[in-house]
């Protein structure tokens, strides 16, 4: 019987230690915290996965509803890209950046890249504005959409088509 | 590339405190896309920059996870409020375990 407890309260403990464990990572999850160790990230398997638009939207925001963001959203694209490799991109979107009410992410989403998911950028009220600009390649003409995630969960999108000369990608 | 990992960083020269004011960045690095042999991805670790992490005085403001859909030597630009006097530091990390660090000095005027 005694036997018996022991290995009873030896469960119970190492139950509570794994708990502990769980809950430590967990409360690492969250963006701001530290990056994980860059270890063969670049492989195939690592990447974001190559698929048709529709599965992003899909894995990325599980079907919650795309709102029509085009009065919030400033999108700026060229209308014809020359050059694939290098399209200027810049979102703005119009929030007040309170720690109440942000935008959390920004997604940036080509429809016809081979991986639609292009970028994603979390930001926090720290940055007083709504508003990033990068360089993106894109393969083909294509659709170009940002969605923005605010803080209260909803989601706004706005797009626009992009003539591209040259592509810029072979993947 | 031997200047890879190379990071400009341009911010307006006269900030007044509380001002949002917005940064650009610039990052030397070949962000090699997906290689295909018979129209089939080549499994490798592709070299290119997946984080970038934006701290301002001290504090962490920002987080971009990026993909090999960025340009070649990315630019980023990106806004903040200037609260106080510090250094605004901008981390990029690769998929080779490379980290980049590129710092502007904040002075408030």
């Amino acid at each position: 019987m005694k036997g018996r407890m022991e290995e009873m309260t030896i469960t119970r403990r190492a139950v509570l230690r794994l708990l502990g464990a769980v809950g430590l990572s967990a409360a690492a999850l969250p963006f701001l915290g530290p990056p994980p160790p860059a270890r063969a990230q670049g492989n195939l398997a690592n990447l974001v996965p190559e698929e048709p638009v529709e599965a992003t939207l899909k894995r990325l925001f599980a079907g919650r509803p795309l709102k029509d963001g085009a009065s919030a959203i400033k999108l700026e694209l060229p209308i014809i890209a020359e050059n694939g490799a290098v399209v200027p991109i810049s979102v703005e979107v119009a929030s007040p950046m309170t720690p109440q009410n942000y935008v959390k992410t920004i997604y940036i989403i080509s429809d016809k890249n081979r991986r639609p998911m292009n970028a994603r950028f979390n930001l926090t009220p720290a940055m007083g504005q709504a508003f990033v600009a990068a360089n993106l390649r894109l393969g083909e003409s294509t659709d170009v959409r940002a969605v923005a995630e605010l803080s209260d969960g909803t989601l706004l999108q706005a797009r626009r088509d992009v003539k591209v000369t040259i592509g810029g990608c072979g993947g | 590339m031997t200047d890879i990992g190379k990071v400009k960083i341009r911010i307006p020269s006269s900030i007044k405190q509380g001002d949002v004011v917005r940064a650009r960045v610039l990052v030397l690095h070949p962000m090699e896309i997906v290689e295909r042999k018979a129209g089939k991805p080549v499994d490798k670790n592709y070299l290119f920059i997946n984080r970038v992490i934006v701290g301002y005085a001290g504090r962490e403001i920002g987080q971009f996870e990026i993909t090999q859909s960025v340009s070649e030597n990315p630019f980023f630009s990106f806004a903040f409020r200037a609260t106080e006097p510090g250094q605004l530091k901008i981390t990029f990390l690769d998929t080779h375990g490379g980290k980049y660090e590129g710092t502007a000095d904040v002075k408030l005027s």
